[in-house]
């Protein structure tokens, strides 16, 4: 029994795995530019945006320098409203103690909004082999779980998957409809979807959701959607589960405010998405509808041991995807090529964090270190910076393979010896001039045909290196 | 020892010297002190046309109610409009109880799994996002807001919010503590199909507002 498999050592194979994919391209050539359009318009119709930004970074720092006081904060206002509050140390843990609140409420089935921690402990298949059935309810979630996948981005998960693709995924699933309806638009799958879940709503006994926030002051878990499904997920079932890592917690409601004012506007460039549910507690005496128990599942899984590290700025991530959409190695290759539950910027950074260098230190490798995953990102994670921390931990632990060892062994050979430097700069840079003097383009060149073999080399300009320029300029 | 306290030793570890309780009691006195939006500052009737605006922009749509026996009225027309049975179904909101539904069939209790039209009443609003707040219970059950093909959400207009900030002063002053507070601004939608934006995946398909003047 495994844990969500891990490829992450494969990431090269699978990149390019993923170029050679024409669905996969396909997928992404459709979504590219949308999320990035919607952002770059919701930022500028809120001119306080940016300081929005600061002040959730700040709310976050705070939160990360106090957290064990907000967490017992938390934890006393659930069990005061009549909740419960568990503690995972690990990925383990938490799906034991799940699967053991699902055999207390006798499930049979158990629903779930869209949430990335039971990704994370891999909840499906180890319910699936305890004898449960996890009902994903999240129309993208839907899908791949119809496919046998798991997301390839944190807020869009199905965003590889073609329209045919999802077309035949249903016509495969929904045998029981007829076989000659009509699925040729997308409203009428949107439609098939919502009539195949809604009878599953009412069957399960157990509702697991994620939580986007868990607030101090009230014990409030909070949970941002579009379609619903997260609040017919716990609203039904006799037992509502909430899985969320510690880092979630916020201190007030008004601090919740600041963080869902940058959320939306981050994520699809919503000003508010369409849902945002604030639960607390069990159903009250008199209500007709509502969850009779209420359980929190707290994971941390690694997490406690990034504070006081260069890392723990991570731990202010509020899962927006930003990053992954503005970054050109992801709209490349698409999520599922990282190999574990997080994929793009972030994932590159949490992922070694979360499972290790060994395993993980391929992914920060994957980075034109751009920057724009900082740029954008709501809560100013310096992204960049961290993908270069894991570099060097990877070089120092000797993961790097032995070539790219060699290379930069040779480079930091040269680099410390600056005559030497400076005169196989002057070689490489004239020689490169020559052989591109009529275009001003290197077409094709040894030992450097992955540039090449996709597009021309800009040839050096004539007139020397920077340093023999700096001196002419100088005299 | 426990998980709980292996995880809070590793954090408190972590934690830098100095007195972090004080630190803490101060931030949760003082809640707020973030920046202040202009657009969750509006007032008066500008702050009724912005929030109609919003509304509107979420894909709602909305009437303005002069009086609340005016509500079956109202609410008949717009179910016509709309092609739906005459049937509507709501809580024991004594809002709703009072009022006369003349040639509307009406219902009691929580959603189900087909309803054609469902009503609640909201407990706020704000002008920020055109963002209604409802909080469940007996009156106004959670899952009406879910399970309605189109749902009806009556507010009155003295409830409207600026924003967030006034807002949450607002809920705490009224004491409720409902299982959920419910935001919701507009009706369900998801892209997951194609990457297209379509309403009603989940949630109703549409959403109305009767603004109570």
């Amino acid at each position: 029994m495994s844990l969500h498999e891990a490829t992450t050592p494969a990431f090269r194979a699978n990149a390019r795995a993923a170029l050679d994919n024409a669905n996969l391209q396909a997928a992404l050539r459709g979504s590219r530019g949308n999320f990035i359009t919607k952002r770059a318009r919701a930022r500028e119709d809120l001119p306080e945006f940016d300081a929005l930004r600061d002040r959730a970074r700040d709310i976050k720092d705070h939160v990360l320098a106090h957290l064990d006081l907000y967490l017992e904060a938390y934890e006393a206002q659930v069990i005061a409203s009549g909740g419960h509050v568990h503690w995972a140390e690990t990925a383990e843990e938490a799906r034991a103690i799940v699967l053991d609140l699902c055999r207390m409420a006798g499930a049979k089935a158990v629903n779930k909004g869209k949430t990335m921690i039971s990704e994370e402990c891999g909840i499906n298949d180890f319910l699936a082999e305890n004898g449960i059935a996890p009902v994903e309810t999240d129309l993208g979630e839907y899908i791949i779980q119809l496919r046998g996948e798991v997301p390839s981005h944190i807020i869009a998960p199905a965003v590889h998957v073609t329209v045919p693709e999802i077309e035949a995924a249903f016509r495969k699933a929904h045998t029981h409809l007829d076989p000659d309806r009509d699925l040729s638009d997308l409203a009428a799958l949107q439609a098939e979807a919502r009539g195949v879940l809604r009878e599953k709503y009412f069957q399960a006994e157990v509702g697991i959701t994620g939580a986007n926030m868990l607030i101090a002051e009230t014990g409030h878990s909070v949970i941002v959607t579009n379609e619903g499904n997260g609040d017919l997920t716990q609203s039904l079932p006799r037992m509502h589960i909430v899985m969320a890592s510690l880092e979630k917690i916020v201190p007030t409601l008004e601090d919740a405010a600041t963080i869902l004012r940058i959320l939306g506007r981050s994520a699809t460039g919503q000003e508010m998405s369409v849902y945002t549910t604030f639960s607390r507690g069990p159903r009250r005496p008199g209500d007709p509808d509502g969850p009779e128990e209420y359980h929190v599942v707290l994971l941390d899984n690694g997490r406690s041991n990034m504070l006081a590290t260069p890392f723990q700025d991570m731990l202010r991530c509020i899962r927006c995807g930003a990053c992954m959409n503005h970054c050109p190695v992801y709209q490349a290759v698409g999520g599922h090529a990282y190999g574990w539950v997080y994929p793009g910027p972030m994932g590159a950074v949490l992922t070694p964090s979360l499972i290790g260098v060994e395993q993980g230190g391929q992914l920060p490798n994957a980075s034109s270190f751009c920057g724009r995953c900082e740029e954008v990102c709501p809560v100013r994670i310096p992204l960049p910076g961290m993908m270069r921390s894991w570099r060097e931990r990877e070089f120092e632990k000797r993961l790097t393979p032995a070539a790219m060892r060699r290379g930069l062994g040779l480079w930091a050979f040269a680099a410390r010896r600056p005559r030497l430097y400076r005169i196989a700069a002057r070689l490489g840079a004239g020689l490169l001039s020559r052989l591109g003097s009529k275009t001003g383009r290197i077409a094709s060149l040894p030992f450097a045909r992955g540039w090449t073999g996709e597009r021309d080399l800009p040839a050096p300009q004539r007139g020397g290196t920077f340093m023999d320029r700096w001196k002419a300029a100088r005299r | 020892m426990s998980a709980r306290a292996r995880i809070l030793d590793r954090i408190r570890a972590a934690a830098a010297p100095g007195d972090r309780q004080a630190t803490v009691a101060a931030w949760m006195a003082a809640p707020g002190g973030g920046p202040l939006p202009h657009q969750a500052t509006s007032h008066g009737a500008q702050r009724l046309t912005q929030f109609m605006q919003k509304l509107d922009a979420a894909a709602a749509t909305v009437g303005r109610v002069s009086a609340l026996a005016e509500l079956p009225k109202a609410l008949a027309h717009e179910l016509r409009k709309r092609k739906l049975p005459a049937r509507i179904r709501f809580g024991d909101d004594p809002v709703f109880a009072g009022l006369d539904w003349g040639t509307i069939g009406t219902s009691r209790g929580p959603g189900r799994i087909e309803e054609p039209a469902t009503l609640s009443r909201a407990e706020f609003g704000l002008a920020e996002t055109g963002t209604l707040v409802l909080a469940s219970g007996p009156d106004n059950p959670v899952t009406l807001t879910f399970l309605g093909e189109t749902h009806f959400v009556l507010l009155r207009e003295a409830d409207l919010c600026g924003g967030f900030e006034d807002f949450w002063t607002a809920w705490r002053e009224r004491g409720l503590d409902p299982r959920t507070l419910n935001m919701v601004t507009g009706p369900s939608r998801s892209a997951d199909v194609g990457q297209v934006l379509q309403l009603g995946a989940h949630g109703p398909v549409a959403l109305h507002v009767f603004l109570l003047s």
